[in-house]
């Protein structure tokens, strides 16, 4: 996992904002749907038809067990969502809200935060996960559990500088001088000021909870077969890129395109936060 | 201000650090399901061998008898003895480090001759093509799982072009550097990306402050302007990057590792993790930790020396 | 029994090499690269039980006998022959004339009974079982030793040509650093000196290991001149499949294991391969948990054996061999691999009958289908594929899989501790004899039959008598019933055997692998 700064000025950030959101939104629609835009059932085996190189009747081919790649890739965007929504909600959440509450009281709490925050940057978060996962045992929840363990930190962290900022500005003076009490000063007048970048960041982490979730998946840690997901299909193909590179290309474009989505649209966000400040 | 004081003050906070993450690993290592002698003997043995290999490596103790004893170790300088490759691991991680230290470095020094100057040139042509183009494949970068890039690498560079080899070390300085160009570049790339896109931002915010105005008014010529001024400043991002992203190369060390059978410490942690081999997950923990904090440390440093503001 | 006495002769290895070589005259000299898949753990006959220690530590100890070719019988080694007297009781070995360990030290009586002794210490590693039999080891001359037994065992020859009976120097291991046998064990197996064709020079772990020829070996080649006809033998660890196969292709190695059956089709095509898929004792299949009620503590569909027949008659093993294996393999006739002394000859076990299946598991009560979790190594791309087409087929008669996919850690410890419905799995055997495999699949006071928890009272007795039954016949009838029984009672899915695929560039010559996986470099060479 590698952690972005970017802060390019807004420019054309429509553009950038409506293509990352009909990406995601038609990845969405798959993903609710993908029995009516499969042309086949995902789990079918043909012992006739292994390893068929793309065609008209299978667009993308098919895997060793005959099994139609396009149903499979498109099935798998529903696996690959709920990754990137469900092992990072629980994080957003939570850790946004330890992270304001530390950053508005500091203290001991503080002081241990911090020693946490070292001990998770400082730890692979990959073996971090994978330690987790092997603790767990696999499979989709347990993956979302061990994801959400170490991913609450960046946003409380992040969250927790934000409100450090805000509190120093001069209308949290004013809020306290006016005896409002904290959880109203925290709600009402630092969260809207300090939720711009943690959204941002919602965006960038759920792209990467993907590329994290489809390298266990790629290990044998994440979901598990017959269930299609974007890492294990490229895992089944892993022994076929030189004979039939059709069930490790789509599955690979397909990860990638859904990054892109989650960076256009977190970056296009971000610009109309910032437009709007 | 005294870089003496910074720097003992940085070494003071990060034992707490060291102190929790030797207890976590210790205890996360033993929750993992599964003894170390069954992980080694695998299915023939019979009850009686594992019971006998468990009570020669002291894994039947009670938890606090052996945290006691790897404490005791461990302030010695002792991470005692790999249990399955049955050689200390001291000498196992000064056999592996370098590989993985290597290839990091190697990765690093990809990352940053790839990334600065396309970033100057996508800040210099902001909005038109060139820049579109380079930003979308930097997006690329970032959007690709480190285990696919690496796959696509060698199966197209390595095997079908022939360009590079795909696998192993190599002998001699310049093969190992052949053979290491293929990993490296697979985990420079997203660090690449990443420089790349903040490096952009950081010229480009650079290049409309007030002071550069002035420089250009000054009459310095634009080359000086963008190398004095700009490079300087937007360095300074680049390094907290660093600071920021090194573990995580470390983590990306693992996949690359495994997938181009480099007998580096990334593989040597997966391999422990699922062979049970508790002393090598334990000194490897510890090592990364000493090693992520000293590099933090010196982020600050040099952080501090392009920008005294920093610990003022 | 009857008086055996076999010949001394090294022409044998003769024939290995015209097998290997078709005819050319070998090379003397030069460097081979062999990868292998992974690195070896522990080097010492005794204390290991990993096959990739056991498939190469031939190379480095030597065995008083030495299994053949096909696995079935035995042919000489550092003895020359032996002798058993009239009534099985005592055997009599008679060494080489003038053979030395690698460092140039001379094979002595000594050093065999040190090394047997160490082998059948009851407290020393999990082979021991197979020497159980002895009595006592004499020395009654420098080159003889004589082994009394406790009763006939006609198992003792192949005990003999297996790994953990090789031959090591008393000398050098007691003088090797360590307080206790097993510290010294530990000492000399990072640098193991044997009497094998090569020795150890340098081992970097998980890397590489070189081996360096033994000028001191005494099996001759076809030249009359001491084997190897290698100067230096290397193996490189490239655990990643499609790695490895690239630097075959590459030529940056001569040779390859493991070969992915997916690719050995295409590699068969490629002018500079030589593509080997070689008999084997590889058996693949999935292991149920037998016991009346599970960890959980509900009740066991699995129990009742016309529950485990049908899932039996649900596999179409064809279709597995096709989608698995690419072709390669035949189904299961026992749970011996065919290559296995005595093992049964015949059609293939329950062939594919759905219509059967679904009214076995009717008549057993499950006409509603059972539930079943099976258990497989995360990441393993054969065990993905085999759950994978057992979970498609059996669904088809209403049994629904979930599939488990584990570290190799948690999986052995699930297992032992019975908690798991099925497991696929694979097996090889280590010695020329059906009592190995027979004392892991089917007599239950061993490890409880695969911890399946199955126990057959009559298989249990059959097998202890066959452990002292010297007569051949009736010998091969216990085992036969045993087979038989095994079979109907399918405490296991029999699935398909596997060859062992090995691809090897074209100069290489003379290379084996034997049935029981013991690759043997001692005749190869590199030609043109």
């Amino acid at each position: 996992m590698t952690v972005a700064i970017d802060s390019a000025p807004p420019r054309r950030s429509h553009a950038t904002l409506i293509i990352g959101t009909v990406i995601l939104a038609v990845m969405l629609l798959v993903a609710l749907v993908p029995g009516l835009v499969a042309p086949y059932d995902p789990l079918r085996f043909d012992y006739h038809g292994t390893l068929a190189p793309p065609s008209l009747a299978h667009l993308f081919g098919t895997d060793m067990y005959g099994r139609d790649m396009l149903s499979r890739t498109l099935w798998a965007t529903r696996v690959d969502l709920q990754i990137a929504i469900f092992s990072t909600l629980a994080p957003v959440i939570i850790g946004s809200l330890i992270g304001m509450l530390i950053g508005y009281y500091g203290g001991i709490a503080d002081v241990v935060f911090n020693r946490l925050v070292d001990v998770v940057v400082t730890f692979p978060f990959l073996v971090l996960v994978i330690g987790i996962v092997a603790v767990l045992g696999p499979g989709l929840i347990n993956l979302y559990i061990a994801i959400g363990l170490v991913d609450w930190v960046f946003f409380a962290r992040l969250a927790r500088a934000e409100i450090l900022v805000q509190c120093r500005l001069d209308y949290a003076h004013a809020a306290r001088g006016l005896g409002y009490g904290p959880a109203r000063i925290l709600f009402r007048h630092l969260l809207p000021n300090a939720i711009g970048p943690i959204i941002t960041y919602w965006m960038t982490d759920m792209a990467l909870a993907i590329l994290l979730g489809s390298s266990l998946g790629y290990l044998g840690l994440g979901a598990q077969p017959p269930l299609a997901e974007w890492g294990t299909l490229i895992a089944d193909g892993k022994n076929f890129m030189a004979t039939a590179w059709w069930i490790t290309v789509f599955p690979g474009l397909a990860i990638v395109i859904a990054g892109f989505g989650f960076s256009l649209a977190g970056d296009g966000v971000a610009d109309l936060l910032r437009a709007r400040e | 201000m005294g870089y003496g004081r910074f720097v003992l003050r940085r070494l003071l906070q990060s034992v707490p650090t060291f102190a929790l993450i030797t207890v976590l690993v210790f205890l996360l290592v033993r929750l993992l399901p599964g003894d170390p002698a069954s992980a080694m003997l695998g299915d023939r043995a019979t009850d009686a061998t594992v019971a006998r290999i468990n009570a020669a490596l002291g894994t039947d103790q009670p938890i606090a008898l052996q945290f006691l004893r790897f404490l005791g170790r461990l302030l010695q300088g002792d991470f005692g003895q790999s249990q399955v490759l049955h050689m200390p691991v001291t000498e196992l991680i000064g056999e592996r480090m370098p590989v993985t230290l290597l290839l990091s470095a190697y990765a690093m020094v990809m990352a940053i001759v790839i990334a600065v100057p396309l970033a100057f040139l996508m800040a210099l042509h902001r909005g038109r093509m060139l820049d579109t183009v380079l930003r979308g494949m930097f997006q690329l970068g970032l959007s690709m799982p480190t285990f696919y890039l690496g796959l696509l690498f060698l199966t197209v560079l390595g095997a079908h072009l022939r360009l590079f080899p795909v696998g192993g070390l190599g002998r001699g300085p310049v093969d190992m550097l052949y053979h290491l160009f293929l990993p490296a570049l697979t985990l420079g790339f997203s660090l690449a990306a990443v420089i790349a896109r903040s490096l952009r931002a950081a010229i480009l915010e650079v290049l409309e402050a007030d002071y550069v105005d002035f420089a250009r008014a000054k009459g310095l010529p634009e080359r000086l302007v963008l190398g004095r001024h700009v490079l300087r400043n937007a360095l300074i991002s680049t390094v907290t990057l660093f600071g920021i992203n090194l573990g995580q190369l470390i983590g990306g060390a693992v996949i690359t590792e495994t997938i181009f059978s480099l007998p580096g410490v990334g593989r040597l942690l997966i391999d422990a993790v699922f062979g049970r081999d508790y002393p090598v997950i334990e000194g490897l923990t510890m090592v990364f930790a000493v090693l992520v904090s000293f590099i933090f440390i010196a982020t600050d440093l040099f952080q501090a020396w392009l920008d005294p503001r920093v610990h003022q | 029994m009857a008086r055996r006495h076999l010949e001394v002769f090294s022409a044998l290895l003769l024939a290995l090499i015209v097998a290997g070589g078709a005819g050319a005259a070998p090379v003397r000299g030069g460097q081979m690269i062999y990868a292998r898949a992974a690195d070896s753990l522990f080097l010492d006959p005794v204390l290991n039980d990993a096959n990739v220690d056991i498939w190469v530590l031939t190379n480095l100890y030597d065995t008083l006998l030495e299994p053949s070719a096909d696995g079935r019988s035995v042919t000489p080694g550092l003895a020359s022959g032996y002798v058993l007297s009239p009534d099985g009781l005592t055997m009599v070995l008679t060494l080489r004339p003038g053979i030395k360990f690698a460092d140039g030290s001379p094979v002595l009586a000594g050093d065999v009974k040190f090394s047997l002794d160490r082998a059948r210490d009851p407290k020393a590693g999990q082979w021991n079982f197979l020497l159980a039999a002895i009595d006592a080891i004499d020395v009654s001359a420098p080159d003889t030793v004589a082994i009394r037994l406790k009763h006939p065992d006609p198992t003792l020859p192949a005990a003999l040509a297996t790994f953990n009976t090789g031959i090591l120097p008393e000398q050098a291991f007691m003088a090797a650093p360590g307080a206790t046998l097993e510290e010294k064990a530990t000492s000399f197996a990072q640098h193991p000196l044997g009497a094998g064709p090569f020795r150890l020079t340098e081992w970097h772990r998980n890397l590489a290991m070189e081996l360096e020829r033994n000028p001191y070996y005494w099996a001759k080649g076809e030249d009359g001149k001491a084997l190897p006809y290698l100067d230096v033998l290397r193996f490189e660890i490239i655990p990643d499949d499609a790695t490895r196969i690239l630097k075959l292709q590459g030529g940056e190695v001569d040779g390859a294991e493991f070969i992915p059956l997916a690719r050995a089709a295409e590699l068969q095509r490629d002018p500079d391969l030589q593509m080997q898929l070689l008999p084997a004792s590889e058996v693949t299949y999935l292991t149920f948990m037998t016991r009346p009620v599970t960890k959980d503590g509900k009740p066991n569909p699995l129990a009742d054996p016309r529950v485990r027949q049908a899932l039996n008659y649900a596999l179409d093993k064809d279709a597995f061999i096709h989608v698995v294996n690419f072709g390669n393999g035949t189904p299961m006739a026992s749970f011996m691999p065919s290559t296995t002394p005595l093992a049964v000859a015949g059609a293939p076990l329950y062939a594919y009958d759905p219509a059967r299946a679904k009214a076995l598991l009717a008549e057993a009560g499950f006409d509603q289908g059972i539930d079943l979790s099976v258990m497989l190594l995360a990441g393993s791309a054969k065990e993905i594929a085999i759950a994978s087409v057992a979970q498609q087929m059996w669904g088809e008669i209403g049994v629904r899989v979930t599939l488990e996919q584990l570290d190799n850690a948690t999986a052995t410890a699930r297992y032992r501790g019975g908690d798991f419905a099925a497991r696929v799995s694979t097996w090889t055997n280590d010695i020329a004899d059906p009592s190995e495999i027979t004392s892991y699949f089917a007599y239950s006071p061993n490890i409880e039959c695969q911890h399946s928890g199955f126990k057959d009272p009559v298989i249990d007795a059959d097998f202890e008598a066959s452990q002292q039954e010297t007569d051949p016949e009736k010998r091969a009838a216990l085992f036969r019933d045993i087979q038989v029984r095994f079979a109907a009672a399918a405490p296991i899915a029999f699935l398909f055997e596997s060859p062992y695929s090995v691809a090897l560039r074209k100069p290489v010559h003379g290379f084996q692998q034997i049935s029981l996986g013991n690759n043997i470099f001692a005749a190869t060479y590199l030609g043109n």
